[in-house]
């Protein structure tokens, strides 16, 4: 079998198993867990997209997953405009706000660029809690509209159930995900590696840094936005808390845990890290206290001193080794 | 200029020693082992916990002095075995995204630590002074704070004097100026990496004591001291201690006055203002590069 066959048969038994797994699964907590895990993967592959393959740590993300959320919410509620397109809207005005911090952006690099990052979300966040008139300040917009149902002809599709939004989600990480692929896979990636693994070099063949980091952190600002809409009519509730740091810092632990710099990274991250949480939270009741964070940051730690390239390259190597022993 | 605007002024430069003391310590680790250290604030947590503990047990005048002991100890050796534990392991492989990341790691841990061991309810360090108060004739005060103020001031003094008068004081600079050149002359690069990082801690740790005098203390407030840290520290110019001490006491009164005069909201938003404008006018800090530490 050719690595090609083979590659398109995994792909579509994982597209089947993960289409199947609401019919298999009934349970609406689980398919909660599902969804959120969906919400991100999306935001760590966004995320990992700037940091990953340009080298620039962007510690603001969630700034961008909030700006999302308030636009499609309050489109919705106030304008009447369809979540549907308010997904997309709300990925637009963020990826305008990526655009925005992107310039003063360009210039800096390291310890500069990520403070700065997390001065434009703290300032945001700010923003969300004292502009009661649109944002309602601190308590939050809460009732915001479910996603639309669906009619094509017979078919009907309505949006209520955790099990709906999962499939919508699922939609949406495929959507990321090819687009994100396409992108690193284009000239254009291999450009972005080029200047993260060596700018100079990049510049001294004529390739211009500043308009591709600025691409970059634009797109990168609309997927985590897009996110953040899909949140909002998921959760119906939206509140500055979105855009607090400690959801940069989940999003990044994620993406670190599980390879950065890949695309099969972030994903494996967001899913397993989800998943190890709601473990950790059950576990809650038994220990009386609350040890994920604990669990994060240990990990967050581990990860960087003892497997750089994440539970990816663990996977590279053991892979590599069973293959080297057949 | 009316009383309330000296009152702020005042305010200000007293909030504004303690960032100065708590970026000290970020901007040493930086200049000498080009660290950022995300994680410093909750040094000055760790610090402050120390205080609330050493003053419930003792307690009074010799209570806070103690604490103050105490804590430049206690956080000392944190910072002495954060150093070797987690970022000299990084140091001959070090990329900017993996020292920021590995302290935000230890920031989400001891953040977290804290919380389990210490509770959510904030604490608070009594007054030894009894809450006497002290009027400077256009402003006035609490002595506790004033006394702040000058601890700040003396813990500052003491460093310069450890760093131009003693053997590893000079070492320590030297690195930061040329760590090759350095490591050539002799000098053992670890032992100062050791040093360099505990003394920025037990500078965190000391400030906060004194910001848990000014402020409410509670697991998460670590946050906040290393956002003002780096704000402070972008200021000065990273590396830079002058500039960090200017720096503190510069976005002390900012702050005040912000508070006062603009919004009271966006009150802890101003740092950050600051730094964009600093980055975007002047990237190198208000006061220029001069030669680290």
């Amino acid at each position: 079998m050719s690595a090609r066959l083979r590659n398109i048969l995994l792909w579509v038994v994982a597209l089947a198993a993960l289409i199947l797994l609401p019919q298999v699964v009934e349970d609406r907590y689980f398919m909660h867990i599902a969804v959120m895990a969906g919400i991100f993967t999306i935001l760590t592959l966004s995320w990992n997209l700037l940091a990953g393959y340009t080298g620039q740590l962007n510690l603001g993300h969630a700034a961008f997953y909030g700006i999302g959320a308030y636009t499609s919410a309050i489109l919705a509620m106030q304008t009447g405009l369809s979540p549907w397109l308010g997904l997309f809207a709300g990925g637009l005005v963020a990826a305008l706000f990526g655009l925005m911090l992107g310039f003063p952006a360009l210039r800096l690099s390291g310890p500069y660029l990520a403070i700065t990052t997390i001065g434009f979300a703290e300032i945001l966040r700010l923003v969300a809690m004292n502009w009661v008139d649109l944002t309602r300040g601190s308590l939050g917009l809460s009732g915001v509209p479910l996603l639309t149902p669906i009619q094509i002809g017979d078919f009907r599709m309505q949006f209520y159930f955790e099990r709906d939004y999962y499939y919508v989600v699922l939609a949406a990480v495929l959507f990321t995900l090819f687009c994100i692929r396409r992108l690193i896979g284009s000239e254009f990636g291999v450009t972005l590696q080029a200047m993260r693994d060596d700018e100079a070099g990049a510049q001294s063949i004529g390739i211009n840094p500043s308009s591709y980091k600025l691409a970059v952190f634009t797109i990168s600002a609309f997927f985590a936005g897009f996110a953040g809409g899909l949140f909002a009519h998921f959760a119906r509730l939206v509140s500055p808390e979105l855009l607090a740091l400690h959801n940069t810092f989940d999003v990044l632990t994620m993406a670190m845990i599980g390879g950065l710099g890949t695309i099969a990274g972030p994903i494996l991250g967001a899913v397993s890290l989800t998943i190890l949480s709601e473990a950790l939270r059950s576990m809650e009741e038994v220990l009386k206290i609350d040890i994920r964070l604990i669990v994060y940051g240990l990990l967050l730690i581990l990860t960087i001193l003892f497997m750089r390239e994440g539970l990816v390259g663990v996977i590279k190597n053991v892979w590599a080794r069973v293959k080297g022993d057949s | 200029m009316d009383s309330l605007f000296l009152q702020q002024v005042l305010n200000g430069l007293i909030t504004g020693s303690v960032y100065s003391l708590i970026a000290i310590g970020l901007t040493m680790i930086f200049g000498v082992m080009k660290i950022s250290n995300f994680a410093q604030g909750d040094y000055s947590m760790v610090g402050a916990y120390t205080a609330v503990f050493v003053m419930a047990w003792v307690g009074g005048w010799l209570g806070w002095i103690g604490s103050v002991v105490a804590a430049a100890a206690v956080v000392g050796l944190l910072g002495v075995v954060t150093e070797r534990l987690v970022f000299r392991p990084l140091m001959t492989r070090w990329t900017d995204i993996d020292m920021i990341m590995v302290s935000i790691g230890l920031f989400i841990l001891l953040d977290n630590l804290a919380q389990l061991f210490f509770g959510a309810t904030p604490r608070m360090i009594g007054d030894p002074f009894g809450g006497t108060t002290v009027d400077l004739g256009v402003a006035s005060t609490s002595l506790l704070r004033l006394f702040c103020f000058f601890f700040a001031g003396i813990t500052i003094f003491c460093l310069e004097l450890f760093l131009n008068r003693s053997r590893m004081g000079v070492a320590i600079r030297a690195t930061s100026q040329n760590r090759f050149a350095a490591q050539l002359m002799g000098i053992d690069i670890n032992q100062v990496y050791r040093i360099t990082f505990g003394v920025g801690a037990l500078l965190a740790g000391v400030g906060g004591v004194l910001y848990g005098t000014l402020f409410a203390i509670y697991p998460t407030m670590g946050a906040l001291p290393t956002l003002k840290a780096f704000a402070v520290t972008i200021l000065g110019g990273m590396g830079n201690i002058r500039g960090a001490i200017w720096g503190g006491l510069i976005l002390g009164v900012a702050e005040a006055l912000g508070g006062n005069y603009i919004a009271m909201e966006y009150k802890q938003a101003i740092g950050f203002f600051i730094i964009i404008l600093v980055l975007l006018v002047k990237p190198s800090g208000l006061f220029g590069r001069k030669e680290g530490a």
